[in-house]
Parts: C-alpha cells; structure tokens; sequence
C-alpha cells in the first residue's frame, strides 16, 4: 500500500486540542488519517464510492465519542474499531447485493509495461480484487492490513486486539483461500517470472 | 507464516529453510502461500485523484454542520410538542385550530418516535457485531 496517513505524527498537544472540540484540529486529524481510512474501508466494503462515505462516517462517529479517545495511545487503533464496526454493519445490512467495484488495485510501477502485459495485469489485478472480496470480512481485512497497509504483526494484532497467533491463523487461512481461488493466475505468475522487476 | 512476511529473526530462517528442505509437505504449502503473496505484493490499492482528498474534507464537514443542524431542530421540535402537550392539558379551553394542528403534529411526532426506538430496540437484540467494541 503506498498511500501513507501519517497518523503517527499526530502529536499529542493536537490530539488534546481535538479532544477539547476544535474542529480546526479535526480538520488536521482527519486529513492526516483519511488516506489509510478510506483504503481500509474500500478494502472491506469493496467499493470506492461506499468506502468514502462510511470512512467519513467513521469519523463523525470518532468525533463524537472524542471524550473516550485516550490521548496517551495511538489515533488509528482506536479510530479502526469504529471504522471497521460501520463497515461491517454495512456489509450485514447489504448481505447479498453488494457493490464491488473493480479497478480498485492496480500493479504497483516500475515493471516494462508491453501493451499485452498491460491487459494481463489489469486483468490480474481484477482476479485477486474479486477474490479477496469473495474472503469472509475477517480474512479480507487481514489481508488488506498485511499486504496493502502493509502493517507489521505486532501492529495488526494492536489494532484488531488480537493475539500475533491469531493474526498468522487468519493469514494463513485468508491466503490458503486466496491460492484456492487464484491456483491458475499465481501458478501463471511463477512459471512467466513475472513477478522479477 | 512468519516467514513469507519477514517476521522471522536470521536464526529463525535459517533453521525454517532446513525444515523446509526436509520436508516435502511445508515446502508446498509454502510455495503456495508465497506465490499468493508474490501476487498480492505487486499490486496497491488505486489512490482516488486529487480532487477526490480535496473534496473529502469539505463534503465530512457539511455532513457534520447539517448533521448537527439537524439535532437541533429535532430538539426544538420536541420542547415545541412538550409545550403544545402541556399547554394543552392544564389550559384545554376551547377547541381552536391552532390546539388541532398542534395536537396532530404531537401525534405524528410521537408515533415517529415510537417507531425509531422499536426499530433501534430490534436492531440491537438482531445485531450480530453488537459485541464489537465501537
């Protein structure tokens, strides 16, 4: 993932400002977190337009419940749990007829590009974005920490509040599911060497 | 698992490869694993253009300002109903047409308010991530 937010340069004098109501603060912390919050929640939700609204939503709700927020831990943590809860809210009352949009991913740059690569690229990335929407919302939202927000263990097990065990049992089931869905495009990958730079 | 994400110490890895060079099963499985996350590894997610973070705040803003404009006037229209009723009860009087629309506009509100807070109570008894921590 190569949109970054910041958040860890949020000091904890703004942090207070915010806590005691100033929405010229809030404006700061939201545009510090936006970028991280809206990947994760397109992520989860699966689409672009959707995953706007409830990261902002999200924030709406942070800002309301800011008197809860301890100045002393991490924003994002505490900010991701009511994220992910209006996420997954979402999800349950659109079971059955969600919307996945899918231009979502995109190869990461610096690799030749031939006009025909191109199409198998985009049509690659296509694949794994339909596939991690088809995971269960807990295994897509691991992988989405791990290799899009690329978050250490440590710091997934912080925000979800799990163990390290659990983050690598999901991950491995998560993948496990992906390399069942996706057998013939990694499969592909490994014998073209495409993946080399 | 650790492995494939670098989570590993050097010890650790080295003492995993000589597992894995050992054994036929984990060095499928591992295989398959790094093949998915070679291939979650080129991509990222598209970050939305320009305009899309310039508008974000603006339109997170507006929502907010209606938002609370709107609890306002819920709560003026409620001290509004709350005097209608009072009024109405310790000075009845005569029936006018101001006392019918004001007992009409109670009625609506109350009924409204009714509905919401049975709807919010199914909601919470039917909701399956209640226990996720807001």
């Amino acid at each position: 993932m190569t949109v970054t937010d910041g958040t860890a340069d949020i000091s904890k004098e703004t942090l207070q400002a915010w806590k005691d109501g100033s929405v010229k603060v809030f404006e700061e912390v939201v545009r510090s977190a936006m970028r991280r919050a809206y990947a994760v929640a397109v992520g989860i939700v699966g689409n672009a337009e959707d995953a706007r609204d409830l990261s902002q939503e999200a924030f709406m709700a942070a800002h309301r419940a800011r008197a809860t927020f301890d100045v002393e831990r991490p924003f994002f943590p505490w900010f991701y749990r009511i994220l992910r809860n209006r996420c997954l809210n979402f999800l349950r009352k659109r079971a059955g007829r969600r919307e996945v949009s899918i231009d979502v991913l995109i190869e990461k740059p610096g690799r030749s590009e031939s006009p025909d690569k191109g199409v198998m690229r985009k049509e690659r990335a296509e694949a794994l974005w339909q596939a991690i929407q088809e995971l269960t919302p807990v295994h897509r939202e691991i992988v989405i920490l791990r290799s899009f927000q690329e978050l250490s263990y440590r710091e997934i097990a912080e925000t979800l509040g799990i163990s390290e065990g659990t983050v690598m049992s999901r991950l491995y089931y998560a993948r496990k599911s992906l390399y069942g869905k996706l057998k013939d495009v990694c499969d592909d990958l490994y014998r073209e060497g495409d993946d080399e730079p | 698992m650790r492995y494939l994400d670098g989570e590993m110490s050097a010890a650790e890895r080295t003492a995993f490869e000589a597992h894995l060079a050992s054994c036929g099963e984990c060095r499928q499985s591992m295989n398959e694993l790094g093949r998915v996350e070679r291939l979650t590894g080129m991509m990222k997610i598209r970050d939305p253009q320009d305009d899309f973070w310039e508008n974000y705040w603006k339109k997170l803003f507006r929502r907010l300002e209606r938002k609370t404009a709107w609890l306002f006037i819920i709560a003026g229209a409620a001290l509004i109903v709350l005097y209608a009723l009072w009024k109405g009860v310790t000075d009845f009087g005569e029936i006018t047409f101001v006392k019918v629309v004001a007992v009409i506009f109670a009625a609506g509100f109350v009924i409204l308010l009714i509905s919401v807070v049975r709807e919010r109570v199914h909601r919470y008894r039917t909701d399956r991530y209640r226990d996720i921590e807001r």
